[in-house]
């Protein structure tokens, strides 16, 4: 088995597209359309785009038990996933700058340095650097 | 605050308030990442932080979960895969992040990856 596709439930595909590829950086790789509201929507890392694929998934829109799950974790501030990048803080200040909210400023955690952020799509995502 | 962020706070304090162990990891994974093409091993790595081999050995899985040899490997395929993406041979990506043999190399490869560096780069160069 192999990892090719992980997913994000995310309430609004549009705005998703928008937030994920204009302001965190990654590629639109697929868009099928699958019903008359949804589409398969995936974006990968433009440095890795041959990589696992993102899946931003409207599961919140059509299954209760998703939207609740979403929401239990959003309320609590836990990253529903996480990105890695190079320099956190060149990241966090690159993302302030185009008006990104974070719950979790640069924290370094042990061997890692980390950073929490909005979605505005009904997550938080977590950034990574390994230092 | 939220419920995540106190709870980073609460385990960073649990687990990893001992900053003399971190630096010491932490400088022992740089170190690789600048000279992982070069030939590296246990004693350098803990002759250049003070440490015994088999202490640093420990710390080094504790901290990063795997040992500095695991990681170094790790870090030699990724950048040869952006090599092979930019076009380098095979044999000529192998050489450059400091394997000796491009036999081993793509061994390694395909064990990490799934495929052949050849194929890696076909699929990579493909997709662009």
């Amino acid at each position: 088995m192999r990892v090719k596709v992980i997913g994000i439930p995310v309430l609004d595909q549009d705005k998703a597209l928008a937030f994920y590829t204009e302001k965190l950086g990654f590629i639109k790789k697929v868009d099928v359309p699958v019903s008359e509201s949804s589409r398969w929507l995936t974006i990968v890392s433009k440095e890795e785009q041959d990589g696992t694929e993102v899946l931003l998934e409207p599961a919140p829109l059509h299954f209760e038990p998703a939207k609740v799950y979403q929401k239990a974790l959003y309320d609590a501030g836990i990253p529903y996933t996480q990105f890695n990048v190079d320099n956190v803080q060149a990241e966090y200040d690159r993302l302030v700058s185009l008006g990104v909210a974070f719950s979790v400023k640069p924290t370094e955690m042990g061997t890692v340095k980390i950073a929490v952020f909005d979605d505005t799509c009904g997550n938080n995502l977590q950034m990574v650097e390994m230092l | 605050m939220t419920f995540y962020h106190s709870e980073i706070i609460r385990i960073r304090e649990l687990c990893y308030s001992n900053t003399h162990q971190l630096q010491t990891v932490i400088g022992t994974k740089n170190y690789i990442d600048q000279h992982f093409d070069q030939e590296l091993n246990l004693d350098m790595l803990s002759h250049i932080r003070y440490t015994s081999k088999f202490h640093l050995l420990r710390l080094f899985k504790r901290y990063y979960g795997l040992s500095p040899r695991q990681y170094m490997t790790d870090r030699r395929i990724e950048q040869s895969k952006h090599y092979l993406r930019r076009g380098m041979s095979v044999s000529e990506s192998c050489f450059a992040v400091g394997f000796e043999s491009p036999a081993s190399f793509s061994t390694l490869f395909r064990r990490k990856t799934g495929m052949a560096p050849g194929e890696f780069q076909k699929r990579a160069i493909f997709a662009k």
